[in-house]
């Protein structure tokens, strides 16, 4: 990959891409991790039909504990500490027709500290007519001096649904760190059998902007959104049901009816980690009822 | 105002006045967004909390997003060209994600479109209300009032700058129904914004539709709050 700035994932990262790494170098082996995942319908329900990893990223096979007759889960494992500076992964995950998969990651993604240029990671998932994906890694962890970009693209053929979830913590706050990272910047987008659906974009440059700001994230510290992707159903009643299942919990956490019928989004804003989980996660299970008429899989990575 | 012959410089400053000034029957006074909860939470109880919260709105939503439609949408009409009008309009659509700010902006967009439409012939209003009525354009207020100032001759700035005095003092009135926020009070808050309206015209100049955004999660769940709220004076 480029080292002078041409391949920044946005422009504010352009002058971080500019400046060389003294260890591996941008696109050195281990620095360009890659993990392609496709799933497939079968008559024995859902199969991983195919799997590419490249380091840092590793795969060892389906789990078959969801509660969903055809469902299959893969979760991705990473033999490295963490991701660090000049790192840039790309993941797709593609689910073929009536495929149903689930994806979570096997521990929270840590955002090493960073002095020089910046990590990145390019996410494409799409589901074939009548599929479902589930996309809900732990959390990512943002340490001190941290700079990183993710973009994360959603694709639904008709009749096909899915539903992402992300956390973002602010820090090791058991050590005090909150904030204390550079910048932070994640998007998320879908398109549909229709065109955009809708786009939900984080920029966090805590030295800039003060994310505490009354309206942002006021007296919280972890920020979590879910996506219940479903544009071909009918949703009307989701939002209202998903905003009363999760209305009381210790997170402060809300649902609305996302743009151009698409479904439902679920935000939630807590002081740690396990509290906004848990209410994304009572969303998730709710939402996957009615989509599938199946809970979440339980969070067994074994 | 006459059909066809472009505005005079005075004509202009006169429509400004006409679109700023909250005598404009596009219902704003229906709309808080989230004001009402935000009051309703104890999260804001005096003109402090309120201009704080007024400069959340300013930086992460109406700076971020919709001015950045307005310009967009100010643009494509000087050029006669309703597609990228539509464009910005699905474009800040897709970004809002608190569902009664998309309805309580399609509400005011559709009063401002008609209202205009029967004040000054226009080919594009005609083109555009054609898209909004099929459904193939939201109609957002931002994007109406952008389409609007550039045909009455407002340039793309001062158009910015009108579109956020509007937005302040919708919400300045609405908090004086919510609080008990005194006339004197309301122009303070109102005047200390200034340097932050003026920083977010700034900001939204360089931005393309590609990089418009906004960022408030706080404001998004308790909007979602009251969405479901029993009683309440405001319908956002």
């Amino acid at each position: 990959m480029a080292a002078d700035g041409t391949d920044a994932p946005h422009p504010s990262f352009a002058e971080y891409a500019a400046e060389p790494i003294p260890q591996a170098a941008v696109g050195a082996p281990g620095k360009d991790g890659v993990l392609d995942l496709r799933f497939g319908r079968t008559d024995a329900g859902t199969a991983l039909v195919h799997d590419y990893t490249t380091v840092p990223f590793h795969v060892s096979g389906t789990l078959d504990h969801d509660p969903h007759p055809d469902g299959t889960t893969v979760f991705i494992q990473s033999p490295t500490g963490g991701v660090a500076q000049g790192d840039r992964h790309e993941v797709n995950i593609a689910v073929g027709k009536d495929a149903v998969a689930h994806v979570s990651t096997q521990s929270s993604t840590k955002i090493q500290s960073m002095n020089r240029n910046y990590a990145s990671a390019e996410t494409t998932l799409s589901v074939e007519r009548g599929g479902h994906l589930d996309y809900v890694p732990e959390p990512t962890i943002l340490y001190a001096d941290a700079r990183y970009a993710q973009d994360l693209t959603l694709e639904l053929e008709p009749d096909s649904t899915a539903i992402l979830a992300d956390v973002v913590v602010p820090g090791r706050l058991a050590r005090g760190e909150r904030f204390a990272f550079e910048r932070y910047r994640s998007r998320v987008r879908a398109r549909g059998p229709d065109g955009p659906l809708f786009e939900d974009t984080t920029h966090l440059v805590p030295e800039e902007r003060d994310p505490t700001a009354p309206g942002v994230l006021g007296e919280f510290t972890v920020y979590g959104t879910a996506f219940v992707v479903a544009p071909d159903r009918e949703t009307a009643g989701l939002s209202d049901m998903l905003h009363a299942a999760v209305a009381d919990r210790e997170a402060r956490t809300g649902a609305t009816a996302l743009p151009n019928d698409a479904g439902v989004v679920v935000r939630a804003l807590g002081e740690r980690a396990e509290t906004v989980q848990a209410a994304l996660r009572t969303a998730w299970d709710r939402a996957r009822q009615e989509l599938l008429a199946a809970a979440a899989p339980s969070g067994r990575k074994y | 105002m006459a059909d066809g012959n472009p505005p005079t410089a005075d004509g202009a400053t006169l429509s400004a006045f006409r679109l700023a000034d909250s005598f404009l029957p596009v219902g704003a006074y229906t709309a808080s967004y989230a004001l009402e909860q935000f009051v309703q939470d104890d999260r804001v109880t005096d003109g402090t909390d309120l201009e704080a919260l007024l400069e959340t709105y300013l930086r992460r939503q109406v700076g971020s997003a919709e001015l950045v439609a307005l310009r967009a949408a100010h643009a494509a009409a000087l050029a006669g060209d309703c597609e990228t009008v539509c464009a910005a309009d699905r474009r800040l659509t897709a970004v809002t994600l608190a569902a009664e700010f998309r309805d309580s902006a399609e509400r005011s967009g559709d009063r401002l479109l008609s209202l205009q439409r029967t004040l000054r012939e226009a080919d594009l209003f005609d083109r555009y209300a054609e898209r909004v009525d099929s459904g193939d354009a939201p109609g957002n207020y931002p994007v109406v009032l952008g389409a609007s100032t550039a045909l009455a001759g407002i340039d793309e700035r001062e158009a910015c700058l009108l579109c956020c005095h509007s937005f302040v003092t919708g919400l300045l009135g609405a908090a004086q129904r919510l609080l008990s926020l005194g006339h004197t009070e309301a122009q303070r808050v109102l005047d200390s914004l200034q340097p932050v309206i003026t920083d977010v015209v700034d900001d939204s100049a360089d931005r393309s539709l590609e990089e418009l955004s906004q960022f408030t999660p706080l404001v998004d769940v308790l909007a979602a709050d009251h969405e479901r709220a029993d009683r309440r004076l405001f319908v956002s």
